[in-house]
């Protein structure tokens, strides 16, 4: 069974904005980032996939129903945690909750039931009686999440869920969606702007760009290619860089830092034996995360046909 | 910056209760309309949304149906004062045909209140696309809603109906007999309670699902329900316009038209001067009332059919 396939996918506005651009794609369950830029399509890729927006043209299925013809199926099995607020702020937690898991077709005592356990799940206790309106960011999310979980989905679709929080508040909620994820078989579609914060909680990255597929692969792939090592030394990076020249590293300074690009792990042994060599006072290596701009490193910003070029998922492009 | 990790941070959060699946039941989508036109009605009375919000709908509800108690202690007072009390209960100007014109303005309010807020709320905070991102369908979101409105409204313009019939069953020297004379009231009063229902409800419905605003709604509600009569009042005082089109326009007022099926319903003369002198047959003004509900109701499932989330 796939989770999702999704066969030439195309939504366009009014305005002739084009959100989706022919996507074609099949996911297997598991923890599944999405990421993009900002109006990359993430959002409206969600929306189609729960029914709320129609295709333009091409299809969309979920766990192999048509997103068109079986939606009402398809929703009964799935979480939607949206981007923007959607909380009354006069409403508290517990009766929200329980209402939404009813509207998911719970009956009323297990709704209730299910309530309470979802919200203990994400971490609320005792404000969960209080209205809404008085929570932090951190307790809307929370509470977000728990009425997406309520219904126990086999399919959750998280657009940006840590939208707005501070670090400490995205590392919780990052931890509930990988134990989400990973302890109770829920596949998992996180979208986010953040690939840092979506490699920490993800198998596999979808990455689209303008509506069109970038990259799709196993999180691994992606790191392998976008890795890079930072190297400081207090002097003498001009002579670092020539030196790992000479062994075939092309290695970028900045500064005081060399930045090389890491495939596997061959340049870590030679970095060593080079400063040790050369007797360079070393203050840092630091691993480098792919970031999303590493994604979209191979385009100009602003024009979109070179990295639509690099649209089909082919392996050995070059990572720099 | 705390370590979220641990059991038990500074907050005190303790996440590793474990999560359980769900292998009950799924009742599915009528189930979930049910759930939605149940909440609906509790929305009505500002149940789940705060002690204040319970204030206008009560008072309202209370007041519609003062009358109707105080018709009855009236008529119980009467019957003990022996033969000369029929005379005295039969001038009581509170009576089944002329009780919308008493409590029609408050009926009205209570929709101006309370429709917004069911169908303007959800707009407003943005909780639309985690209903339809759920089992129901738009037209069952909608539907549920309104029928929930307009179960209520039924309430509320039945409850005095029914406080006086059951006053004036047992005020009457026999209660058999009073039931006798009464049981002929009960089929009248349930038709106009729901024609007020529908078509004060299915406008107030379609006016509110148009705006997230609360105020912009409630204006707009008492704007339709009370403006419209003041026009016809002014057409039919005659010299302005063609008469007929005067006539016509009682058919396109809301309030006159409840005013005219009132008078149909229970063969009486109607309360506002300016129905009275369109001179139109009884059954167009049910006739209208049923099209204007069921028009409003169309247009507000279409209206969340459309709505973008």
């Amino acid at each position: 069974m796939s989770l999702i396939a999704l066969s030439d996918l195309t939504r366009r506005f009014s305005g002739g904005v084009v959100a989706l651009d022919g996507l074609t794609l099949e996911l297997e369950p598991g923890i599944i980032g999405l990421v993009g830029a900002n109006g990359a399509g993430k959002s409206t890729l969600i929306k189609i996939l729960l029914g709320l927006l129609p295709p333009t043209s091409g299809r969309a299925s979920v766990m192999d129903l048509d997103v068109q013809r079986q939606g009402t199926v398809i929703r009964q099995f799935v979480g939607y945690m949206p981007e923007y607020d959607c909380l009354p702020p006069d409403t508290s937690a517990t009766d929200f909750v329980s209402h939404m898991a009813r509207m998911s077709g719970l009956p009323g005592t297990a709704a209730r039931e299910r309530t309470a356990e979802v919200l203990r799940h994400v971490g609320l206790y005792e404000e969960r009686y209080r209205a809404m309106g008085g929570y932090s960011t951190g307790m809307k999310q929370r509470v977000k999440l728990a009425q997406a979980l309520v219904h126990d989905p086999r399919l959750l679709l998280l657009d940006e869920p840590t939208n707005g929080l501070d670090p400490a508040g995205r590392d919780e909620m990052l931890a509930l969606v990988r134990r989400t994820g990973t302890e109770f078989g829920i596949a998992v579609v996180v979208a986010s702007h953040l690939l840092g914060e979506i490699e920490r909680v993800c198998d596999y990255l979808v990455a689209i760009d303008a509506g069109k597929l970038l990259r799709s692969g196993p999180l691994g792939s992606f790191t392998e290619r976008t890795g890079s090592l930072a190297i400081e030394v207090e002097e003498g990076s001009d002579r670092l860089a020539a030196a790992l020249a000479s062994h075939g590293i092309q290695a970028v300074a900045d500064g005081r830092t060399i930045v090389i690009a890491v495939a596997d792990d061959r340049p870590y042994d030679i970095v060593r034996d080079a400063v040790a060599e050369l007797g360079l006072p070393l203050v840092r290596l630091e691993q480098r995360r792919g970031s999303l701009e590493d994604l979209f490193r191979d385009g100009p910003t602003d024009g979109r046909a070179p990295v639509a070029a690099t649209a089909s998922p082919a392996p050995g492009a070059a990572p720099r | 910056m705390t370590q979220t990790t641990t059991a038990s941070g500074p907050g005190g959060s303790i996440y590793d209760l474990g999560y359980r699946g769900y292998d009950g039941p799924r009742l599915g989508r009528r189930s979930a309309v049910r759930a939605l036109f149940a909440h609906a009605i509790r929305t009505c009375f500002g149940i789940g949304r705060g002690g204040r919000a319970k204030i206008p709908p009560f008072t309202l509800a209370g007041l519609a149906i003062l009358p109707a108690v105080i018709a009855v202690g009236f008529a119980a007072l009467a019957s003990q004062a022996g033969p000369g009390g029929e005379a005295i209960e039969q001038a009581s100007p509170i009576r089944y045909e002329s009780y919308y014109g008493l409590v029609g303005v408050l009926v009205m309010l209570f929709c101006a209140g309370q429709a917004p807020e069911l169908f303007g709320r959800d707009q407003r905070y943005g909780v639309l696309p985690l209903y339809f991102s759920r089992v129901l369908t738009r037209p069952d979101y909608a539907l549920a809603k309104v029928f929930g409105l307009l179960a209520v409204v039924f309430g509320v313009v039945l409850a005095p109906y029914v406080v006086l019939f059951i006053g004036r069953v047992f005020v009457a020297p026999d209660p058999v007999t009073g039931l006798g004379d009464e049981i002929g009231a009960l089929p009248k009063f349930v038709a106009q309670a729901l024609l007020v229902a529908g078509l004060l409800g299915g406008i107030a419905s379609l006016i509110s699902s148009w705006t997230p605003r609360r105020a912009y709604a409630i204006a707009a509600i008492i704007a339709v329900f009370i403006i419209p009569p003041i026009i016809v009042a002014i057409l039919s005082q005659g010299g302005v316009g063609n008469a007929d089109i005067a006539r016509a326009s009682v058919l396109l007022s809301p309030g006159d038209i409840l005013v005219g099926a009132n008078a149909a319903i229970f063969g009486s003369i109607p309360d506002s001067p300016s129905v009275a002198a369109a001179n139109l047959p009884g059954w167009s003004f049910i006739v209208a009332a049923i099209v204007g509900s069921v028009g409003s109701i169309a247009l507000t499932v279409r209206r969340y059919q459309r709505i973008s989330t």
